[in-house]
């Protein structure tokens, strides 16, 4: 048999062409997406779900409504489509005159809400799916078998890649689009519709992902969380074409695919691994990847409260409040939610420091927290090193790490920064997965907690509540007297001008580099803590749900505050457990709460509530003492 | 030098040299490419051909934090003032690097004696002293100016690039502010853009024309601004 390095030809091929029916429905999904955020700039989160959508509805057809395969294929992208209009007319619209940071957090609590009903309904069972009888069987290519439906696959994706490529680059309606995305107001004047189109643009967008979804029905399997693992997969691939570029994500989904497929055959255990680690190396060679545009999004704006400037008294009389509260909680409180609680706040207040603080919403913080905590484990327990080493050697590892995926994202801002950030944390969850030393699925159990410094007992509870308590202040304490710092004020002077702030002589990149190192480094010693705590480091923890778990905590409790993320993680941590008896609807829950938040009260709990504070303060000032002399007010012109 | 936008050049084989200690003011219809000249010079647009010196030394590949770090800053044409900062903490920021504060993680600024009162010094100077502790965004479009020249020159920069700093002031302003700069101009070399020609006229030694990305005349107020050709680019004749 003729080899090729060692693999047998035969091989090579069947996985080359597995490779490129597995690229078919990366391109069709990719190309929904490669749309969406082409023409609203709204990296889409629900995607997954959409597609998900698709394949259970095909299921579902056949199962209960008796409608076939063909039929469904119609049908489902229609309906779906139709979800995705009606999503886009009264959920998205309503933020699409912000920042698209926030259609992205919708869309993302969204994904979690469908899911959950979705769970709910049709279980996490993989729900079996016949090949229409029209497409059973298939044809020997001598090295291979190939199966029609297979072949049916890549046709009926390459036919639907190639009419959206027509439709949006040809036609007239395709090129109303790209000049709405340049500036919509100035397309509203010619007396066209945007907002319909926008409506039409998304619904056509979902319809894509449902008509890949009924596609892998009869091959992949169709279950609730189907879409939440391809999902990831999909956003390299558009950052591998190039954000928005539509010829970029076909040619980026068949690349995958391929890339994909030939890693099977030469190393296997890193074929899942193998998009992230193309898409860092376009990043680092072609920033805006294969077939970008230059023009990169500019810096996200959240919405931040209103400033606030709390005397020294009030501020230490707030510190001390916390301080206390927490000291004496575990009298009524179960002290293992308290514990848990604190650490993720830890987590969440870092961060906070880059997207308060450094305009830098990271959608990747998972992969801090759970590398440090397999560092943690891993060092605890093979190497038998105290506690306070083994914190330490996670919270360096975590730093080190925020070091080079911070080279790599900060090169970027905004929505790209975020899907760049979610990529890089991907290939470390892989890594977590397949790497011997961190166990897989099992993760590292019973590490042991050992004594502090060799002679303070953690085993002890009381001990340990009060060591992760003072863990948790000192953080707290450090990013509150950061913020305040000259390198802090230099932090939120790049937040207000960043160009302003260049012209000051500010090397803007290296506060940005150095901001994300902390923010690393401080959700590397909660990710360590945590692991002391419950002694297990797991996959949970280098999860995507957690990257978005530490976004939900911050919003709710109100980004760019201090305690705003500390409150958000209680709530969200109270949640989890006091709700869990819920199963499924926890997630649905999370994703309501979350969607509510960004609608209506987007500055958070705190946020919202320093904001009326202040704004009463001033209404008192003017109704008080004149204002001072200074400032009366000078007319322009 | 050139830059060139998609094959677009936006500036043309500019030559221009700008003398130490000079007050030297560059004009020109809108689209001339004066805002691109400037950040051409500070270097947030890097040049397509040709280079940039500074003190005879070729400082064409740095990037904008660097040439400030050398004494050239630039104010911008629409008013860059760090809004939610207080009218002291704008000032404490542009006095941060070069007190060598810019890199501490802990501790108060104000600690700092020396900054502390250069900072009063700087907020007296331009009459900010009684609202030094509101937040920059309630000031008016007019003191903003003011604020953003006050930080800028509280870098102490040897080289001060000014981008129509007259824009969208009302009479009364200009006078201070056209005083300002005249004041600060004593020990420095101040390049400024500005389409009010009698601030121009009272305060630049030469001027600079620019038309279409190139330089149209240079020299003296008096004798440029009677030539005919720069009357004709203002009115629109031209070519």
């Amino acid at each position: 048999m003729t080899t090729i390095f060692g693999i047998p030809m035969a091989l090579l091929y069947a996985q080359l062409l597995l490779g490129i029916i597995n690229g078919a429905f990366y391109a069709t999904l990719s190309l929904g997406l490669a749309v969406i955020f082409g023409m609203m700039g709204i990296a889409n989160f629900a995607h997954g779900a959409l597609y998900m959508m698709g394949a259970v509805g095909a299921w579902f057809m056949l199962n209960t409504l008796g409608i076939g395969y063909w039929p469904a294929l119609i049908l489902c992208p229609l309906v779906v489509g139709a979800f995705g209009m009606l999503l886009e007319r009264f959920v998205l619209r309503r933020v699409s005159h912000i920042d698209h940071l926030y259609g992205m957090l919708l869309t993302f609590g969204i994904a979690f809400i469908v899911q959950g009903i979705f769970r709910f309904w049709f279980g996490s069972a993989g729900l079996p799916y016949a090949i229409p009888s029209l497409l059973t069987g298939g044809v020997n290519l001598g090295f291979m078998f190939l199966p029609y439906y297979r072949a049916w696959v890549i046709v009926a994706s390459l036919g639907v890649c190639f009419l959206t490529w027509f439709a949006i680059e040809k036609t007239r309606l395709g090129a109303y689009l790209r000049a709405a995305t340049e500036n919509s107001k100035l397309v509203q004047a010619f007396g066209i519709n945007v907002p319909v189109m926008i409506m039409l643009v998304y619904g056509g967008g979902a319809a894509l992902a449902a008509f890949a979804g009924v596609l892998a029905a009869p091959i992949l399997q169709v279950n609730p969380t189907m879409g939440a693992e391809v999902l990831i997969v999909i956003f390299a691939v558009v950052v591998i074409g190039g954000l928005g570029s539509i010829k970029g994500a076909i040619i980026a989904g068949f690349l995958a695919g391929i890339a994909e497929g030939l890693t099977k055959a030469f190393y296997p255990e890193a074929s899942t691994t193998v998009v992230f680690l193309l898409m860092a190396f376009v990043l680092v060679v072609m920033p805006t990847g294969l077939f970008g545009t230059k023009t990169q999004a500019a810096a996200t704006s959240v919405s931040l409260p209103a400033l606030a400037h709390e005397s020294a008294f009030m501020r230490w009389a707030l510190f001390g409040a916390m301080a206390i509260g927490l000291a004496i909680a575990p009298l009524f409180i179960y002290p293992a939610f308290l514990m848990k609680a604190m650490t993720y706040a830890l987590f969440a207040c870092a961060f906070n420091l880059m997207a308060g603080y450094g305009k830098l919403v990271s959608f990747g913080h998972a992969m801090f927290l759970g590398t440090a905590g397999y560092v943690t484990a891993y060092a605890a327990k093979t190497w038998g090193l105290s506690p306070e080493l083994a914190i330490l050697a996670g919270t360096a590892s975590a730093a080190v790490l925020g070091l080079v995926a911070g080279w790599l994202c900060t090169r970027s801002s905004g929505v790209y920064f975020a899907m760049i950030s979610l990529a890089l944390a991907q290939m470390i969850y892989f890594l977590a997965l397949q790497l011997p030393q961190t166990g897989g699925e099992d993760g590292i159990q019973s590490v042991p907690r050992g004594a502090l410094f060799g002679f303070i007992d953690l085993s002890n509870p009381t001990t340990l509540y009060l060591f992760v308590l003072a863990v948790f202040l000192g953080g707290f304490l450090f990013l509150s007297c950061l913020i305040r710092s000259p390198f802090g004020q230099i932090l939120k002077a790049i937040r207000e001008h960043e160009p302003r702030a260049q012209s000051l002589g500010y090397s803007t990149d290296r506060y940005k580099l150095a901001t994300f190192v902390i923010s690393a480094a401080l959700s590397g010693l909660a990710g360590s803590t945590k692991v002391i705590v419950t002694q297990i480091a797991s996959l949970t923890d280098v999860h995507w749900s957690m990257s978005g778990e530490v976004i939900l905590m911050t919003f709710l409790g109100g980004v760019g505050t201090l305690y705003g993320p500390v409150l958000g993680s209680f709530v969200v941590v109270a949640m989890q457990n006091y709700l869990s008896a819920l199963g499924a609807w926890v997630t649905v829950i999370q994703g309501a709460v979350f969607v509510i938040c960004i609608l209506t009260f987007r500055r958070g709990i705190v946020g919202e509530l320093i904001t009326f504070v202040s704004a009463r303060q001033r209404e008192k000032d003017r109704r008080g003492i004149a204002m001072p002399a200074g400032s009366k007010v000078v007319t322009g012109t | 030098m050139s830059i060139a936008f998609n094959g677009f050049y936006a500036v043309k084989n500019v030559d221009f040299t700008l003398h130490e200690g000079a007050l030297h003011a560059v004009i020109g219809p809108n689209g001339a490419g004066k805002t691109t000249l400037f950040n051409l010079l500070t270097k947030f647009l890097q040049p397509t051909e040709g280079q940039i010196f500074h003190r005879g030394v070729e400082v064409t590949a740095l990037k904008p934090a660097a040439i400030a770090r050398q004494g050239v800053v630039r104010s911008f044409q629409i008013s860059a003032v760090f809004q939610a900062l207080t009218i002291r903490e704008n000032i404490e920021l542009a006095l941060l690097r070069r007190s060598g504060l810019q890199w501490r993680l802990l501790g108060n600024a104000r600690r700092d004696k020396a900054l502390v009162e250069r900072t009063e010094q700087v907020l007296e100077q331009f009459g900010f002293t009684r609202e030094a502790d509101i937040a920059a965004a309630e000031l008016s479009y007019g003191r903003k100016r003011v604020l953003e020249l006050a930080t800028t020159v509280a870098t102490d920069p040897s080289v001060l690039l000014l981008d129509e700093p007259m824009a969208g002031l009302g009479r009364e302003d200009i006078d201070r502010v056209a005083e300002l700069i005249q004041t600060t101009a004593k020990g420095r070399t101040i390049l400024l853009v500005e389409h009010n020609m009698q601030v121009v006229s009272r305060l630049a030694e030469r001027i600079t024309v620019m038309a279409r990305g190139q330089i149209l005349a240079e020299g003296p107020y008096s004798e440029v601004s009677s030539r005919p050709d720069v009357i004709a680019a203002y009115t629109g004749g031209t070519h």
